[in-house]
């Protein structure tokens, strides 16, 4: 990551962009890690962090347009374990064979389905996003320990080779859906019309519904999104390990909301980008990673990563507040838009 | 005065739900109509009711702190094992006590002067009290049984049980603090204007942060509770009260942009709550069923209530 140059200039909001500042943050953590523990920096450890970078970094792309609109999904968690064991059920059906890229897409549409609910909900309904997806967390929860008491094995090796698969020997595959959903999610944000209206909603809802924007489908569609995104994440994980476990994914939603954060997705929406989200990606896999390495227990990541997200809020916020009160001082100035939120 | 009409109503309507509920569980399952159930029920409603209570005007004020499991949880995780290590009782309890209370000043100060959306906040302080708590136990429960808790938990004054009088004491404290006093009119006029409330004079932060504040001392109160009827330190012990909580809020027709809400009906919410989750228990349904039941109630509760103001708000106009 040393092209700096190269991703300021792509990057759209390069000149507040958090995206240098996290890579110098990588580069330095890189070194400590390094430094306790060699074998933090080999081949064979960049792999193994690349594969699990992936997963979270999947969810993580979807669940961005959804907080850029300035809402939350706290159900993604949910989606990505009941994709996990729809998937490793389907697989599992006593007598009968369903042909591989049928269960795929079966899993793939559990999330566009909740996502859908979770969206008629916020959109049509008018309930806030956070309790909302609170509820359905609980819900589908509670659906995957019906399902999956024990754990489910999934046997089939022609569909564990598109989580295990490495790609020139050391690429993981996963790693390459990541990197491929990064682009185009960025590709779409920036270059397509629905993109900019998700920035131009999530800055100012109220401006934007007064310049005749679709505001509800503008917020309505990143769900689905979310959702695909985080089943695709299940598909992925169940590929890689093999079994679903009705635990995979509780607790997701704070690792990837904080992902988001640190990756300078503003919580008060409308503002940061996938370059960052990036970056957040590989620090909070890094840690957790290199944490073990250092061995550190597992719980410990947990209250750290925790503590990052607590962290970021705080940044973003003051950050907001200056923007806010810098617009106020000079209105004919850059306009960085003044948050609608009381 | 329409509103005042309705405002009656509602309540009427929630208070025949409540009758209609109990009813229909008291005749599907012997068990519910014993004494032994009430009892179980009446302390179980305790901890939920008095956590309920106290995040009212929390959520009058536009605020919301849901780290009070978590925080609950990991007080009496703390307690339980100090009391393992052989520190007097009365510290241990004083530090189950106070410990809420500081976390719920932390997420107090931090939303309010850092600006942070609480929910965000008390779902991060969530997950770094249930890792510190998993850290100090592996997740195991600790046992702590003492005499002097064991006669809280059981025992009463003329047939009424110390946690319901506890329950009853807190609830005429926030009911007055509420309904008749400056502090209880300023947090519905921070409710339902925070920028007019400042601009009056309304010292609206701390007004705030001491609201968060009375909901830790809350906490502390129920941590000690919880320890006192479960006998054990659990870090797990708030996993099926948050939701509930929030539901029982929500049926009480408390609204998250503020201003709205009583004290009574956040009661009669909890009562519901109560009877809807203690009857499923005693149905003997599967916990995964619970915690299905428990989002779809947040859920419908709250697509209700939006629905409905929707329709006066079209209605009105």
């Amino acid at each position: 990551m040393s092209n700096e140059s190269l991703l300021s200039r792509i990057n759209p909001f390069n000149k507040e962009s958090i995206a240098p500042a996290l890579t110098v943050v990588y580069g330095l953590m890189i070194l400590v890690f390094s430094l306790i523990n060699p074998r933090f920096f080999s081949l064979g450890n960049f792999k193994a962090i690349m594969a699990a970078v992936a997963v979270s970094g999947i969810v993580a792309v979807g669940l961005t347009p959804v907080v850029l609109t300035k809402n939350f999904d706290m159900s993604i968690g949910s989606i990505f374990g009941l994709s996990v064991v729809v998937v490793a059920k389907l697989f599992n059906l006593p007598g009968t064979t369903i042909p591989i890229p049928l269960i795929i897409l079966i899993g793939l549409a559990v999330g566009p389905l909740i996502g859908a609910l979770n969206g008629f909900l916020i959109t049509k309904v008018g309930i806030n996003s956070i309790i909302v997806t609170l509820g359905t967390l609980a819900i589908f929860r509670g659906l995957t320990f019906y399902w999956s008491l024990k754990n489910i094995s999934i046997p089939k090796e022609a569909f564990l080779i598109l989580g295990r698969y490495f790609v020139f020997g050391f690429i993981p595959l996963p790693f390459i859906y990541f990197l491929v959903l990064l682009a185009v999610g960025w590709l779409l944000l920036r270059y397509t019309r629905a993109g900019r209206n998700i920035y131009l909603v999530g800055a100012n809802a109220y401006a934007a519904r007064l310049a005749g924007l679709p505001i509800r489908k503008t917020q309505f569609y990143p769900y689905l999104i979310a959702g695909f995104l985080a089943s695709l994440g299940g598909v992925v994980n169940a590929a890689q390990v093999g079994f679903a476990n009705s635990t995979f994914g509780n607790g997701y939603e704070f690792r990837i909301l904080t992902i988001l954060v640190l990756g300078g997705i503003s919580l008060n929406g409308g503002r940061g980008s996938l370059v960052g989200v990036f970056v957040a990606t590989l620090i909070v896999g890094s840690i957790s990673n290199g944490m073990a390495l250092i061995d550190v227990p597992i719980n410990w990541r947990d209250a750290f990563i925790g503590i990052i997200l607590i962290v970021s809020i705080s940044v973003d916020s003051l950050q907001h507040q200056m923007r806010a009160r810098k617009s106020f001082r000079s209105p004919a100035g850059k306009g960085a838009p003044i948050s609608t939120k009381e | 005065m329409s509103t005042k009409k309705r405002a009656i109503s509602d309540t009427l309507i929630l208070l025949i739900v409540l009758v209609v509920l109990a009813a229909v569980f008291a005749s599907a399952s012997k068990s519910f109509r014993s004494y032994d159930n009430l009892s179980t029920m009446l302390n179980n409603m305790v901890i939920a009711g008095i956590i309920a209570i106290a995040i009212t005007p929390v959520i009058v004020t536009r605020g919301l702190d849901i780290s009070f499991g978590a925080s609950l949880a990991l007080s009496t995780v703390v307690t339980a094992m100090l009391y393992g290590k052989g520190v007097p009782q009365w510290l241990c309890l004083l530090v189950g006590f106070v410990m809420p209370i500081g976390v719920a000043l932390f997420n107090g100060l931090m939303c309010e002067y850092l600006n942070l959306l609480p929910l965000i906040l008390t779902l991060g302080t969530t997950s770094i009290l249930i890792a510190l708590g998993q850290v100090l136990t592996n997740g195991r429960s600790i046992l702590m049984i003492t005499d002097q808790l064991f006669y809280f938990a059981t025992k009463g004054v003329l047939g009424v049980p110390f946690p319901v009088i506890l329950l009853v004491v807190v609830l005429l404290v926030y009911w007055y603090l509420l309904s008749f006093t400056k502090l209880g009119r300023q947090a519905y006029f921070i409710g339902s204007n925070p920028r007019a409330a400042q601009l009056s004079g309304i010292r609206v932060k701390p007004i705030k942060v001491l609201l968060y504040l009375a909901m830790g001392v809350v906490t502390g109160m129920a941590s000690i509770l919880m320890i006192a009827l479960s006998g054990v330190g659990y870090i797990y012990h708030g996993d099926n009260l948050t939701l509930p909580v929030l539901s029982a809020v929500f049926l009480g027709g408390m609204s998250l942009e503020g201003g709205e809400g009583s004290i009574w009906k956040t009661v009669i919410g909890v009562t519901i709550i109560t009877i809807i989750f203690t009857g499923l228990s005693l149905l003997n349904v599967q916990f995964y069923f619970i915690t299905i039941s428990q989002g779809l109630a947040l859920v419908v509760i709250v697509a209700f209530y939006e629905i409905r103001k929707n329709r006066q708000m079209a209605r009105s106009r």
